[in-house]
């Protein structure tokens, strides 16, 4: 028999390292007399995409097409420390250096072209690539030839930044502390998924997610986070577990291991809860790891919420469905 | 704000590369008079080294160079939090699990390489397993590292957890196992170093999640300045957590200084399993207590975590998840208690969620036991007890700003045509 | 030994042994690393190719295999002016994260597309469960695949010339 259920899990986490440890990032950006705007950080993009968020945080500030933004490759001779791709960290701490430090080549450009242009800040625009005095639009200089007025003077047109916000040891007997971490994301997730009582599949048939993230920076990568986090989840809740029986591992290759394949894949329905009253870069919190925590929670109460029976231990295989089936059908008859 | 590219979906810059097959990842990288290396990884995963017979595999045709920890006796251990891994076991030394590495080979081809990691032999004196972390704490098992078993203790005491009890008119207490979950980044470990002579700069294109630490791992590790370590970011095939760890960094090092040849080394899947890192299975012991209108009181936690062979990212996992115990809910009286754990598994370190992934199951599923037994809408529970600007966490970190935990909730609900239809 | 093979439409000779694989024929001999090595048994599809049209994992063949065949890789798919429709539909659903898994990805749609046009969701998930993609959840893989069907009818119309 087929039987249906639905189950929800509502999460949090705190991200960055907190706990008093001093978690940064620094982040440089320059102008040069030619070529793209060059953004240098040591930020790893994994695959989540840190590279692009950055690209849009350095291009809305500096006022360019994104394509107008170069990122050097992360490299320990040209870049400072960004600290790691963890902890859910990247967007809300390179995001932020990436920010300032765009902010303060902003503030350059406003500064040279008011010297070469003569005329002071509130009459300049400083936009798409150009400065001009508010009524001469045509009499425009680029950002680059501002690069090169700078240079003349022996001056750079960059900026570095660093952000480094505080946070607290907690109390070594008690755990208590004032800050421990810089902030959290919270997300609710429901699974509805169809238990086979005979075989003891687990199907997933939907996750509907609603994610507190403060501000989505590319709700298409924030959407890509939640479905790739999510079936991460249901890998560890329905079928992942490396055995290893007095210290070998029985299943070192991916017949032994398996994980979530196309076919496992539900559709997915997702809200993004903005409110940007958060502290990152346009409100936006980290949200790379939250979203692998709730499904497999959801995923293990919509099973109870099918069969009526609680598991304890991960993962959900259909032989333990199956074993507990039999034996609640022993006690029950 | 009129953000013009803040909140649109722009196309993934790295992503054109990517379709086309023109991305460099670590192993598609190739510099003339390339070298391969190998890895002879531990025989047993818990012995003393006794013997290292290198000699018929240092002269099968085609292998340069045999590296063992006697070519190398200043070395330093490595590790991200706890320097407690060894670069190379030496003679006399503790191999801890089977991904610990005995010998480095160079070889002009991989398939050489692998033929001379099966010619070195190994003798070992064979020391009791540990593999259940429960073992490992009692008092008269056999020390997996001097200092103890027992890598860490982390507290939590919030409130009066006994009061909390006290006021409480169910509660509930139950046992969770979360399972060793591998990371799996498609990927396996891989990368390139090439020495150049004339600055002394080792060069390596590598994977990392973290340039800058890797780099001062590799340098204290060998005993040179972080300067004469340039790491050059390739593009990275996933990562999950299971990049943070060193892993080809310091072998691949070592086989460039003694060749002076550039050198690749790439993991097999069954090796990146075996010797990398995983999410810690844990062992929580949860304790939870609710008024008959379902109110959060009192909440209790004991976590056992299984970290393996070495500390990696244990020592900050662990009670990460300690200090998530009681999930975005108000409780006044929390108290808890963590252990880390060695054992001779296979390490424990970083993966996506770090500890507050395993405390979610137990969590979650406390709440749905106590929303169930008190019958009321687990949705509802849920909403009720959820953080609000002001509340606390288990830490007693007061949310001022950005708490909007319970819209997620109503919105999820309404989302889901959630059975019952209830008014949040 | 030496074999012949035509790779992306250029014929190629190349010496190589009997125990060579062919994807290491692929990426060492040929240069071509687009083609990528996840497992080396066949279980994740990372080094998929098309081999006189069929996809196969390319670390189980061994090169003497592809004597005289015609072979498709990851390189070989768009031109030098642009991106194929899957490629373009890739970028533009979101579908690349880390990207290891993409080139035997587009591969297997490219296979699927060929035999099926219009493939159902169910269709697709059967289509590319032999790639394993550890990033992205499938779902914008999927949404990727079915606009590409969308894109290649629509070409197919017409309405895009």
């Amino acid at each position: 028999m087929k039987k249906r259920g639905r189950g929800i899990a509502t999460i949090m986490f705190g991200f960055g390292y907190g706990e008093g440890f001093p978690d940064h990032s620094i982040a440089a950006i320059e102008i040069k007399e030619q070529g793209p705007i060059l953004v240098k950080t040591a930020a790893a993009d994994v695959g989540q995409g840190v590279l692009t968020v950055l690209t849009q945080i350095a291009a809305e500030v500096l006022r360019v097409a994104p394509d107008r933004i170069v990122l050097s490759a992360g490299d320990t001779a040209l870049t400072k420390n960004a600290g790691s791709t963890s902890a859910t960290r990247q967007t809300y701490f390179t995001g932020s250096a990436v920010q300032k430090a765009a902010e303060g080549v902003l503030a350059l450009l406003y500064h040279y072209g008011s010297l070469a242009l003569h005329c002071n800040h509130p009459e300049l625009v400083v936009k798409d690539g150009r400065v001009y005095r508010y009524d001469r639009p045509d009499h425009f200089m680029s950002y680059q030839e501002l690069a090169r007025l700078a240079h003349e003077k022996g001056e750079l047109l960059q900026a570095e930044a660093s952000f480094f916000p505080r946070t607290d040891a907690p109390d070594p007997e008690t755990g208590q502390g004032e800050r421990v971490y810089v902030a959290y994301t919270f997300m609710t997730q429901i699974a509805e998924v169809e238990v086979d009582t005979a075989t003891g599949l687990v199907e997933v048939l939907r996750f509907d997610t609603a994610l507190d993230l403060g501000k989505a920076l590319n709700p298409q990568a924030v959407e890509g986070q939640i479905e790739g986090g999510t079936v991460m989840g249901m890998g560890m809740a329905l079928m992942e577990e490396q055995v290893i029986k007095a210290g070998i591992t029985l299943n070192p290759d991916l017949t032994g291991y398996l994980i979530p394949t196309a076919l496992d894949c539900p559709p997915f329905y997702s809200r993004l809860v903005e409110n940007k009253d958060a502290a990152g870069p346009f409100g936006a919190k980290g949200i790379g790891e939250p979203v692998t925590i709730g499904a497999t929670p959801a995923l293990a109460n919509a099973i109870y919420a099918a069969i009526g029976i609680r598991f304890f231990e991960l993962p959900i295989t259909p032989d333990k469905i199956i074993k507990a089936l039999r034996q609640e059908q022993g006690t029950n008859g | 704000m009129n953000e013009r590219i803040i909140g649109k979906n722009l196309v993934k810059v790295d992503a054109r590369a990517k379709v086309t097959g023109r991305a460099l990842y670590p192993d598609d990288l190739y510099f003339a008079e390339m070298l391969y290396v190998k890895v002879k990884r531990a025989v047993h995963p818990h012995a003393i080294l006794r013997k290292l017979e290198i000699s018929r595999a240092q002269q099968l045709p085609g292998v340069v160079k045999i590296i063992t920890a006697a070519d190398y006796p200043e070395l330093n251990n490595f590790g991200l939090i706890i320097k407690d891994q060894p670069v190379l076991v030496g003679i006399g030394e503790k191999m801890r699990y089977l991904g610990d590495a005995l010998a480095i080979v160079v070889a002009e081809s991989k398939e050489a390489a692998g033929q001379a990691l099966a010619q070195i032999r190994v003798e070992v004196e064979e020391l009791e397993v540990i593999d259940d972390p429960r073992r490992a704490m009692e008092e008269q098992a056999p020390l997996l590292h001097p200092d103890g078993n027992i890598l860490c203790r982390h507290q939590l005491n919030k409130g009066e957890l006994e009061r909390g009890l006290a006021a409480a008119d169910l509660i509930i207490e139950q046992e969770y196992k979360t399972n060793r979950v591998e990371q799996l980044p498609l990927q396996p470990e891989a990368g390139v170093c090439v020495y150049d002579q004339e600055t002394g700069v080792l060069k390596l294109w590598v994977a990392t999640q973290w340039l800058h630490d890797t780099q001062a791992d590799i340098a204290q590790a060998l005993g040179i300045p972080p300067e004469r370590v340039r790491i050059i970011q390739p593009v990275i095939g996933g990562a999950f957590g299971k990049r943070e760890d060193i892993s080809v960094h310091i072998h691949l090092a070592l086989a460039a200084l003694a060749t002076r040849r550039p050198v690749k080394l790439t993991y097999t899947r069954e090796e990146s399993m075996i010797t990398q890192s995983k999410r810690h299975p844990m062992i929580i012991r949860a304790k939870s207590g609710a008024t008959r209108d379902g109110y959060l009181t009192a909440w209790q936690v004991e976590i056992i975590g299984d970290t393996g062979a070495y500390a990696s990212s244990g020592p900050a996992v662990v009670h990460k998840g300690l200090y998530h115990c009681t999930g975005p809910y108000n409780v006044e009286n929390v108290r808890g208690i963590a252990y880390t754990v060695y054992t001779n598994n296979t390490y424990s370190g970083a993966m996506r969620g770090f500890g507050a992934t395993q405390l979610a199951f137990a969590y979650e599923s406390q709440i749905d036991i106590l929303a169930h037994r008190l019958r009321i809408d687990p949705a509802r529970f849920r909403y009720q007890n959820a953080y609000r600007p002001g509340s606390s966490t288990p830490n007693g970190q007061v949310l001022t700003d950005s708490v909007n935990v319970r819209e997620t909730i109503k919105e999820a609900v309404q989302m889901s045509n959630w059975p019952g239809g209830v008014e949040l | 030994m030496q074999i012949r093979l035509t790779v992306n439409g250029e014929e190629r000779v190349v010496e190589t042994t009997a125990t060579t694989r062919l994807l290491d024929l692929l990426r060492t001999d040929l240069k071509l690393t687009g083609t990528k090595e996840g497992c080396g048994k066949g279980e994740c599809g990372a080094c998929t190719v098309l081999l006189n049209g069929q996809l196969v994992a390319s670390c189980l063949l061994l090169a003497p295999q592809a004597d005289r065949a015609e072979i498709i890789t990851i390189e070989g798919i768009g031109s030098a002016e642009g991106l194929d429709p899957i490629q373009e539909s890739y970028l533009e659903a979101g579908a690349v994260q880390c990207g290891f898994c993409t080139p035997g990805m587009i591969l297997a749609s490219k296979k699927l597309l060929e035999e099926n046009p219009r493939p159902t969701v169910e269709e697709i998930r059967r289509g590319l469960s032999g790639n394993l993609c550890r990033c992205t959840g499938y779902h914008k893989i999927i949404a990727a695949v079915r606009l590409s069907a969308q894109k290649m009818a629509d070409k197919g119309e017409g309405k895009d010339e």
